[in-house]
């Protein structure tokens, strides 16, 4: 971690530590996503009731003080079941980071580097993005049936060409630059010059798209659930809140209304904490969208 | 119902009607005429070829098109419909069906016995339902208006078959019988006749002017009976959003709606510009096991699961408390409905259940019970079945997956499930034999060992199937219906009502099994 | 430019190879097929069977791919198995429906994403920047189902304004679509104007700064026409750039947007399709959509090079 931040920001960290927290979007942005992560880290502290706990006769309790955010239709918390059904929003958008990074950087650097692939692999990713991103990771979920790692490999294979061509976009200006034809002037190999010099020198608009990938997962992942093809039900996402409480929305909205509420808070903290990143490490990148 | 154990029972006599004593020469009269009335089905309408859709929301909308020779009335009898009289010969293998005169097809053609037959001809091609025409040797017509089927073995239960309308014989015109299956054209006999369809969207009903009533009878009755179309048009339109389609229904949008959750029941009672109406006995909520993948192979296992369960937390959770335990397969008031093995029912008995699990040797194996989420009452059955297992010490886990991979799975008994689910209406509806036969070879659902089921099982079906007397059959059905409980075939958790609703300017909508516009009105 | 859109066309041709193959391969593993959905819940394994037979399932896979590739060839999508038509009918049928809808969801996106985005960079760092820059956050972080969800109990239940659901071709009715396509209009739109507005704000502060915005604002100019004249034209770069995109989000929140408000446009028609296993629907609409996005692709780059010639046109180098 320690070697990564100083790749981050190589020349002076603590100054750009003091930068980005100077920030008033990211100082925002990682209060709300702090709030959010301890909320579901501690949710069994939290909550006082199992999230699948049923008490059927309880059933479409309003909002009160003993029930938080109310009771579904099956009696069950509404507050646990949002604070544990964030688990799984979070976790699934977390590995769809993870597998950006990994699958991302590889294709984006392997495209930006050595011309003969470059070709290949964009008319590839050309296609998968060709897909309009929601239907293709519908296709996807379809096959592989509901389960998390369904809604995971879906949605990473819907970001991943678009990472790896922002990756490529910043590898196709670092290898031009100076200091990289010197090193390979003096000999270094492909490899060297592509893990020492260059990737370290796109990390900030890897780090800027992967926090805006996070936001992306989090409200794809509810569509996905909210069609009935994210994860299954039984530890409930926030998307799947949101589809089983769609039918009652007349007669019990805060089971349609808090659990999008909670998506917002997420999904704007992290965007926020993507634009102070953003303001901060990298100020020239303003139009790489999606 | 006597009526028919007349015709049925007493088959030697040669001629025999089985219309009602016909009450009014007039037949049904509208009080009121015109406008459009629209109607929100709660599912797509997978296109309307009466013969190759088995689904509900084809006959939704298209048997309000199509006629049959023979359907069941508003009490699950045969009635005749567009055949005058039926005879059948002192043997019971000649059925001789007199067709009613001056019939029109929409396209303005005259009905004949060329057309009837033509109709047979295709169901038996790729009529979904076609092995009800198995006992059928031949069919033929001798004039215009006769039509005549020969069996190959007496069959008491053929009319029962015959009429029963999962997938109805309707009758269209000879010239569309080559159609391919999903490709008939829309031209049948019926009040309505088709003006446009946009799937995904909605369907466009007409009156057909040319309409011929059915004068025996003043009013409707099942899909039969005295029908007329008293409004100009019906638009059906398919809203799959429970909520939006209770929200259209008070902003009054539409005239009524296919479906009304039971959590907005009360809201719309409470409503004076709305009236609910309800059909009590609608669908059972039931469950089966597969006996080919363990440990629900082993029958201890399925009589310590059978022991463990609380119905009324299942059809509470199920059905937000509108429901009735049901002892056994069939409804009270149902000609095969007995209460045997209703102790094995409901026990609520977790420590049965763990003395059963014992003896069975089990050992925390799964049980796989496989649902999905496109049928919430599917997939709260199966949470709180989950649940109760657990609480006797079975090791439950719940597959969800969408509900075409789900019912494929379901098919096949290798695939490691335990439990499916599933909400019986037509194979209850449609009387005993029917129900019985979703457990009898050769496709019971709950997948023995080489499909080969129970034999006294089988025995029973049988008679139930083939003895002359209805009481030797009565007795066979409660005989099957033990031991499928006590073997546990299929689990019938209970019995849920349907609750459809109409603004209150509309007259005479009457809910059965099927949405049917013919006889309603609406007040300006 | 036309040697380049040329050469741009020939380029689609081995992605939709690929886009065929792919959408090919989905179906092949998808589990579950269109006579089990046809089936329904109270079908029996017979029925099943039946429904099989009649659709043609029966037959071995790569017979079926063969006689796929075959029509395809002849220009045939072939037809839908649950729907009973043509699929390239189908779509026929249900494209204006999205059409019209996009095109309402993207005009509702280039009023208010641009106005925020414009005034929230002449204002910059006072409150009215501040809450546009909040309000265009907000907009990119909402889900759409969900603002659709609460706008149709606001709006159609609790005001009674709008109707829940449905659809009216403007051809035929002008009120009738403004009634009923708003809704859904504003709930796709949403995240589209916050992304909009984002991208306008920072590439109009980008160009106000430049010298010859200064130079307009010297030379006495009204202010507006130094905004819409001299800043807006060359923020409009990017800013057309990003609109290319938005068509593309705008069909992927079609699915959910049109189920919800019960709209027969190609977003449920497909996003059903895949539901019920439709293959040849599938099949055939991936492809139309898939080909028609690559269209509106190097549609927006020839605009792209069109507002600033100094820009060589193959981005992809």
């Amino acid at each position: 971690m320690a070697d990564l931040a100083l790749t981050l920001f190589p020349a002076n960290a603590r100054r750009t530590g003091r930068k980005l927290l100077r920030n008033r979007a990211f100082v925002a942005g990682a209060f709300l996503v702090t709030l959010v992560f301890l909320a579901i880290v501690l949710a069994p502290l939290i909550a006082q009731y199992e999230p699948n706990r049923m008490q059927i006769r309880m059933r479409f309790r309003p909002p009160s003080s003993e029930f938080w955010f109310g009771t579904d239709n099956l009696g069950r918390d509404m507050f646990a079941r949002v604070l544990y059904g964030g688990r799984l929003s979070i976790e699934i958008g977390f590995w769809v980071v993870m597998l950006n990074a990994v699958f991302g950087v590889t294709l984006g650097a392997l495209a930006g580097y050595f011309r003969a692939l470059d070709n290949p692999l964009m008319r590839l990713s050309d296609a998968l993005m060709a897909f309009p991103s929601v239907l293709l990771a519908i296709g996807i979920a379809a096959i592989l049936g509901p389960s998390t790692s369904t809604a995971v490999i879906a949605l990473a294979v819907v970001y991943i060409p678009r990472t790896a061509r922002i990756l490529r976009a910043s590898v196709l200006v670092v290898r031009e630059l100076d200091y990289v034809h010197a090193s390979r002037a003096a000999g270094a190999g492909d490899w060297h010059i592509l893990w020492r010099h260059i990737l370290p020198n796109c990390m900030a608009p890897l780090l800027v798209q992967l926090s805006f990938v996070f936001a992306y997962a989090v409200l794809s992942e509810a569509v996905l659930s909210f069609l009935g093809l994210g994860a299954p039900p039984t530890v409930p996402s926030w998307g799947i809140l949101i589809s089983e409480g769609r039918s009652y929305i007349r007669e019990a909205w805060w089971l349609t209304v808090v659990p999008g509420i909670a998506i917002a808070v997420t999904v704007l903290g992290l965007n926020l904490l993507g634009d102070g990143l953003r303001d901060v490490l990298d100020p020239r990148m303003k139009i790489q969208q999606e | 119902m006597k009526l028919r154990q007349s015709i049925l029972a007493a088959t030697a006599l040669t001629a025999v009607a089985l219309a009602a004593t016909p009450s009014n020469a007039q037949g049904f009269q509208c009080p009121r005429t015109g406008g459009d009335l629209i109607f929100a089905l709660e599912s797509q309408v997978p296109g309307l070829d009466q013969h190759a859709s088995n689904s509900s929301a084809t006959r939704n909308v298209a048997m309000n098109m199509f006629e049959t020779l023979v359907t069941r009335d508003e009490n699950m009898n045969p009635i005749l419909e567009l055949a005058e009289t039926l005879e059948t010969s002192a043997d019971g293998l000649t059925y001789t069906f007199r067709l009613r005169q001056g019939i029109k097809f929409h396209n303005g053609k005259t009905m004949s016995s060329a057309d009837v037959a033509a109709s047979f001809d295709r169901y038996k091609r790729l009529g979904i339902d076609r092995s009800i025409l198995d006992p059928v040797d031949s069919w033929s017509t001798p004039d215009a208006n006769t039509f005549v089927m020969k069996l190959k073995a007496r069959q008491p239960l053929f009319l029962e078959a015959l009429s029963s309308f999962t997938v109805p014989i309707v009758i269209i015109p000879s010239e569309n019988a080559g159609a391919a299956a999903g490709q008939l054209p829309t031209v049948g006999t019926g009040p309505f006749r088709l003006d446009e369809f946009r799937a995904d969207s909605h369907v466009r009903l007409r009156r057909f002017d040319d309409y011929r009533p059915d004068t025996r009878h003043a009013t409707m009755s099942g899909f039969a009976g005295g029908k007329r179309a008293c409004v100009d048009t019906v638009t059906l339109r398919m809203m799959t959003e429970p909520a939006a389609r209770t929200a259209a229904l008070e902003v009054n949008e539409i005239h009524g709606v296919e479906d009304v959750p039971a959590a907005s029941q009360k809201r719309l009672a409470d409503n004076r510009a709305i009236k609910l109406a309800r059909l009590e006995t609608f669908w059972m909520n039931v469950t089966y096991p597969n006996w080919s993948a363990p440990p629900t192979d082993n029958p201890k296992v399925r009589q310590a699961i059978l022991a463990a369960m609380n119905f009324d937390e299942i059809m509470e959770a199920a059905t937000e408390g509108q429901y009735k335990l049901n002892p056994g397969f069939q409804y009270p008031g149902m000609q095969y409905f007995t209460d045997a093995g209703k102790e094995l029912l409901n026990q609520k008995n977790p420590a049965k259940a763990r003395q059963l699990l014992q003896e069975a040797g089990y050992k925390g194996e799964k049980v796989v019970l496989l649902t999905n989420r496109q049928f919430p009452v599917m997939y709260n059955t199966s949470l709180v079945m989950a649940e109760q297992l657990k609480a006797a010490g079975i090791n439950a886990e719940l597959e969800v997956l969408d509900w075409p991979a789900a019912l494929q799975k379901s098919q096949r008994e290798t695939q490691g499930w335990n439990f499916f689910y599933t909400g019986w209406i037509t194979v209850i509806a449609l009387g005993g034999p029917q129900t019985l036969r979703q457990m009898a070879e050769p496709n019971p659902v709950y997948k023995p060992k080489d499909n080969k089921v129970d034999p006294a099982y089988m025995a029973a079906f049988n008679e139930v199937n083939t003895a002359p007397e209805l009481a030797q059959r009565q007795a066979a059905f409660a005989r099957a219906q033990r031991i499928a409980l006590d073997q546990v075939m299929a689990v019938p958790f209970g019995v849920a009502p349907k609750t459809q609703a109409v603004r209150a300017n509309v007259e005479n909508y009457v809910p059965y099994f099927n949405t049917r516009f013919s006889n309603v009105w609406i007040r300006p | 430019m036309l040697a380049f859109a040329i050469r741009r066309l020939l380029h689609t041709i081995p992605i939709l190879a690929i886009v065929s193959l792919i959408a090919f391969g989905m179906i092949k593993l998808v589990p579950g097929d269109p006579a089990v959905v046809m089936g329904g819940t109270n079908a029996t394994a017979a029925e099943i069977d039946q429904i099989r037979r009649n659709l043609g399932l029966d037959q071995p896979f790569h017979v079926q791919l063969g006689a796929f590739y075959w029509n395809l060839l002849q220009g045939d999508l072939g037809n839908s198995l649950l729907l009973n038509v043509p699929v390239t009918s189908a779509i026929i049928e249900r494209l204006p429906a999205t059409l019209w809808l996009s095109a309402y969801a993207m005009l509702l996106t280039l009023i208010f994403g641009l106005a925020t985005g414009i005034i929230a960079a002449l204002r910059h760092n006072t409150w009215v920047d501040q809450a546009a820059t909040t309000l265009a956050l907000i907009g990119v972080s909402l889900p759409n189902f969900w603002l659709g969800l609460v706008m149709i109990v606001v709006f159609s239940v609790h005001l009674g304004w709008l109707p829940t659901s449905g659809f009216v071709d403007p051809a035929e009715n002008v009120i009738g679509f403004l009634r009923t396509a708003t809704m859904p209009a504003a709930a796709l739109a949403m995240l589209q104007i916050g992304l909009l507005a984002r991208i306008t704000r920072s590439a109009m502060l980008e160009v106000l700064r430049q010298d010859y915005v200064r130079t307009a604002r010297a030379k006495g100019l009204p202010e507006w026409v130094v905004v819409m004249k001299h800043a807006l034209a060359n923020a409009m770069i990017p800013i057309v750039t990003v609109v290319g995109l938005i068509f593309s989000v705008l069909i992927s929140g079609s699915i959910v947007i049109e189920t919800i408000f019960t709209i027969p446009g190609m977003g449920a028609l497909l996003g059903n399709a895949i539901l019920r296993r439709d293959y040849p629907m599938i099949q055939g609409g991936l492809l139309f959509v898939a080909a028609a996005l690559m269209l509106l692709n190097l549609l927006a780059d020839m605009l792209y090079a069109y507002f600033d010639p100094r820009v060589q046109v193959d981005r992809d180098g």
